[in-house]
């Protein structure tokens, strides 16, 4: 057992910003032996610990075919494993397999046949898969997991699904971190997907909650649109089709391949020791053989060399999106993009994820089109730079009532950014945009719950320590660089314009 | 700064045996985890509760952990306070307080050195929902975030916008036309209409659920919006919550020093009816052409000073309020799959009775059936005493998670500060646990036949009225097997007038 653990205290002194502040950022680092990583952040006080743990897996990880299979996996882990929620696992699993050969035939027949199959064999099997999937049912003991961290005193519970990462989140009282260990080892090694088809038919409701929202459908199509290459191209919810297809032994390839240890990453906020939670983790994730390496996603987005233009309408309000392609994570450009999308949209928070912009009071966009011009009901920018593929996009809704039209925000936005091209921003724009930033970050830090999302999941990625050299390089960040962005990437050749309207009538 | 924080929040930590780095027993399932003993004392509001000039008071705890300050002040207004013919009052009030400037600067000066200063300022008039720990019913509130450096310079703009407000006419005007433009909004999103309308049903046609309209915002003016802060912002009507990197000493002299010139007033706070008028029992449906029928179904509830609270708590965390704990979301969504979202809840409302509620969302072809399930389990849960494993987990639940109220000393704060907004016992949080612990089965039944009464349930649906009548193989429509279906009609927010006859 590995005794000693890496400690890191990384003191951030905000020497010639305007915050003149001194942060630290104290994270324990352990990793265990077969690659997963351990991570610590001590909060005294509260009896509670913030237990997290994050995949290196998402939405990006699937392909044409099983769009959707992260998250529908992440509903599957709640389904009980080979020793969680069931009382004769073989006798279950007896079943099971009858079940499995049985839906088998079935999705050959109605998927691989143009006609969709012969209804009354269909129908057939169908009816023996109700008898069984009955006859299963005195083996199940439902939701058991959810159940014992609930009477453990369990809160936050609940498990997402991203482009690029899942989490599974709970927060106990201090002394049951233990029991976190156990069931999140044992859905990892143990994982069993029972009642794969109705957990299904629960995703395909979920898909139809998200439809339900106007505007949704569109917006499902502008990014099909924007990302015409990268597996971007598809929401984390995936395609209907697809979430009817895919089968329970795609399901178990892609447990295989991403839930091993060295593409996880655990996270501790709160009152605890740790060297009982290295401990812990020894034993439980310890016991866990270690993967195969995980090649990076291949497919990046190739240059547009044109620009996109997509028209909708719907029951949603009349808004316009004006986007561009803007480099991953990571690139020297972005700094100067997160600093610009906080002076063209800051105010009421730095806003989505730290990744700058936001739609309030004090940003250019508010106050041009909205408060001086009074074209819009609303107007704000956000910088989204993911782990392969980047967006900047700009948002607004136009005053209706003074006849203004999408078309007539675009010709105002490219305005703007022509004049940014040429003349940047004002000093006081860019200081403004910086201090936001940092204490944003500071604020992060006051939610236990937010600092073990916001650290779990740039450690997947670039590793956490990049939260805290991404502040410096966001001070660095001059007028030239801003104007040398805009130039860049704000270009027909690598736009997208959204224009959705409210059908009449809704 | 862990001294301090240790003494005010009295808070008794126990972590036995935590020690174990080596030769642990072998571990095969949940229950053969033994838990190191751990007890908690919450913090005890008398050592925050602090005293300002003119009868101000507060909730403040000193913060040392990082450089930075929280501060909020609530204030006993909230939309149900407008008479009928000033509805959005409160609404204009949320978005000009602070844009509309003070006696000395121009909202957008404030707005820009806060911004400037990495801070934040928002205000807030609310909404009509609020659990336990926010004021959130019938109440405003002012909320302050800066950089301890900028204590000073935060707590005077703070103060500026709380005492002097000025509502210049420029922003006041573009405040009232973006809010109309908002209202064309009003109708999109099928689960604000669902919650929208399902008040209306319960708590038929009064303050609670008057709605602005075009003209109802056209009629109010920047005199009104200075009389209704006039009436009610003043330092006995308002409680403030603080936490951060300050000392309290210096901040109550910091504080008194600002508000030294500030007078009371004598607020008349507005009576709120008890009781309602009784919806007729059946189905009620709103045309929407989507994929889903979106469904609440239930009654009023009660306020939670009833002594029953806490019977009903435990009581509603089985039937469907603990997630997949609870036997409504197992039935409709673990074992049938019909829907994403479902389960029970009662809402709980300052000063007059909440909603019962069963929900869910499913698609159109098995809305009856889900409906149908959910009265099931209303009449189960009446009828049969619930299991030892049910009533256990559920208070299990309440008792180990309680720490969670107490997750940040700002929450605290705000907790406390709720609790004497609303005149609630300020020994509330200490007696919560003896009080959840002696629920037992008898009075969970008690409690179910007292408080859910499925006969006499409004069931709302808003979906497509064709396949939802229509049903599916487990429950073949029409739908008026679950009772009279009454249609009711949208109205357009401009006007509040109905779109159509339907």
């Amino acid at each position: 057992m590995k005794r000693a653990f890496v400690g890191l205290f990384i003191v951030l002194a905000f020497l010639s910003s305007a915050l003149a502040a001194e942060v630290s950022l104290d994270v324990k680092e352990h990793v265990l032996a077969n690659g997963m990583k351990i991570l610590m952040i001590q909060k005294p006080g509260v009896p509670r610990v913030v237990c997290h743990i994050y995949f290196k897996v998402g939405s990006i990880n699937e392909r044409p075919g099983i769009t959707g299979i992260a998250h529908v996996h992440e509903h599957m882990m709640f389904k009980g494993t080979k020793m969680l929620g069931v009382t004769d696992y073989e006798a279950d699993a007896a079943i099971d397999r009858e079940i499995d050969g049985l839906m088998d035939q079935i999705y050959r027949e109605r998927f691989w046949k143009a006609d969709g199959g012969d209804k009354v064999k269909i129908a057939q099997w169908q009816k023996r898969v109700d008898e069984l999937v009955a006859s299963e049912k005195k083996y199940i003991i439902k939701d058991e997991l959810w159940e014992l961290y609930m009477k453990n005193g369990g809160t936050g519970l609940n498990a997402s699904t991203s482009n690029e990462t899942t989490g599974y989140y709970v927060t106990l009282p201090s002394n049951k971190v233990e029991l976190q260990m156990l069931l999140e080892s044992d859905r990892m090694i143990n994982a069993y997907f029972r009642e794969f088809y109705s957990e299904k038919d629960v995703v395909m409701e979920e898909r139809r909650l998200s439809e339900n929202r106007p505007g949704s459908l569109f917006d499902e199509q502008v990014t099909a649109a924007f990302y015409a290459a990268s597996p971007y191209h598809w929401d984390v919810i995936g395609w209907m089709d697809d979430l009817r297809k895919f089968t329970k032994q795609d399901m178990i390839d892609f447990h295989n391949r991403y839930y091993v240890p060295n593409n996880a990453v655990a996270i501790y906020v709160g009152d605890f020791n740790p060297e009982t939670i290295i401990a812990q983790a020894e034993k439980y994730f310890g016991r866990i053989p270690k993967g195969p390496d995980l090649e990076p996603i291949r497919t990046s987005e190739p240059p547009q060399h044109s620009e996109k233009r997509i028209y909708g309408e719907g029951p949603g309000p009349t808004r316009l999106q004006l986007m561009f392609h803007i480099p991953p994570d990571g690139n020297p450009d972005n700094p100067a993009l997160q600093v610009l999308a906080g002076v063209l949209g800051s105010g009421g928070g730095f806003g989505f994820g730290m990744r700058g912009g936001g739609g309030g009071g004090t940003g250019r966009l508010n106050k041009v089109l909205v408060e001086e011009k009074q074209v819009a009901v609303n107007a704000s920018a956000s910088s989204r730079a993911q782990w392969y593929v980047g967006a900047f996009q700009f948002s607004a809704t136009p005053r209706l009532d003074k006849k203004v039209r999408p078309e007539d925000l675009e010709k105002e936005v490219w305005a703007m950014i022509d004049d940014i091209k040429k003349n940047g921003v004002t000093e006081n724009e860019i200081q403004m945009a910086k201090n936001k930033r940092e204490s944003m970050f500071l604020r992060s830090l006051q939610s236990p719950m937010g600092l073990a999302s916001s650290v779990g999941r740039a450690e997947l990625n670039r590793g956490w320590r990049a939260m805290l050299t991404d502040i410096q390089d966001i001070k660095k960040i001059t007028n030239d660089d801003i104007k040398r962005v805009a130039a860049r990437y704000f270009v027909k050749d690598n736009s997208l314009a959204a224009i959705y309207t409210r059908q009449r009538g809704e | 700064m862990r001294a301090t924080m240790r003494r005010n929040f009295a808070l008794v930590v126990v972590l036995g045996c935590l020690g174990l780095t080596a030769g642990f027993a072998q571990v095969e399932k949940p229950s053969d985890l033994k838990y190191p003993a751990l007890k908690y004392e919450p913090p005890d509001p008398k050592a925050c509760r602090t005293s300002f000039a003119n009868g101000l008071r507060g909730y403040v705890q000193e913060d040392h952990s990082l450089p930075v300050v929280n501060l909020s002040a609530t204030i006993n207004y909230g939309h149900p306070y407008d008479s009928k013919d000033k509805v959005g009052l409160g609404q204009l009030l949320g978005a000009t307080l602070i844009k509309g400037g003070t006696k000395s600067k121009p909202g957008n000066v404030i707005e820009e050195r806060i911004d400037f200063l990495g801070g934040s300022l928002n205000f807030t008039v609310s909404e009509r929902t609020f659990t336990p720990s926010t004021v959130n019913d019938r109440t405003s509130t002012l909320s302050l975030f800066v950089l301890s450096k900028d204590l000073d310079e935060g707590l005077g703009l703070f103060f500026d916008v709380l005492m002097n407000p000025e509502f210049r006419e420029d922003p006041f005007k573009l405040a009232r036309a973006r809010l109309i433009e908002g209202l064309r909004q009003a109708n999109d999103q099928p689960s604000t209409v669902l919650t929208r309308e399902y008040e209306r049903l319960l708590y038929g046609d009064g303050p609670l659920t008057w709605e602005p309209t075009r003209k109802s915002y056209d009629g109010l003016t920047a005199a009104d919006l200075k009389a209704v802060h006039a009436r009610f912002f003043y330092p006995k009507n308002i409680i403030l919550a603080a936490a951060g990197d300050f000392s309290k000493a210096d901040l109550v002299k910091k504080v008194n020093k600002i508000i030294g010139p500030w007078e009371n007033g004598k607020a008349v706070i507005p009576a709120f009816a008890k009781t309602f008028p009784e919806v007729e029992p059946g189905v009620y449906f709103i045309q929407k052409k989507i994929n889903q029928g979106y469904i609440s179904l239930g009654h009023l509830g009660i306020e939670d000073t009833n002594p029953d609270y806490y019977a009903v708590q435990v009581m509603n965390f089985i039937l469907g309020g603990g997630s997949f704990t609870s036997r409504i979301t197992t039935k409709v969504r673990s074992d049938e799959g019909l829907a994403y979202n479902t389960g029970s809840r009662f809402s709980y409302r300052w000063g007059f009775p909440g909603t019962l509620s069963g929900y869910v969302q499913t698609k159109s072809a098995t809305v009856g059936y889900a409906i149908s399930l959910i009265l099931k389990e209303f009449e189960r849960i009446r009828q049969e005493p619930v299991s030892d494993g049910e009533l256990a987990t559920a208070v299990d639940y309440y008792l180990e998670s309680f720490s969670d109220s107490f997750s940040s000393p700002m929450t605290t704060m705000g907790n406390f500060a709720a609790l004497d907004m609303q005149g609630k016992p300020m020994d509330y949080y200490k007696t919560y646990r003896d009080k959840i612990r002696l629920v037992t089965k008898d009075r969970v039944l008690e409690v179910a036949k007292k408080y859910l009464h499925p006969e006499k349930a409004a069931i709302l649906i808003v979906g497509d009225w064709e396949p939802c009548n229509k049903g599916g193989d487990q429950f073949p429509g029409p739908l008026d097997k679950l009772g009279q279906v009454h249609r009711i009609s949208l109205r357009d927010p401009m006007t509040g007038e109905d779109i159509k006859a339907q």
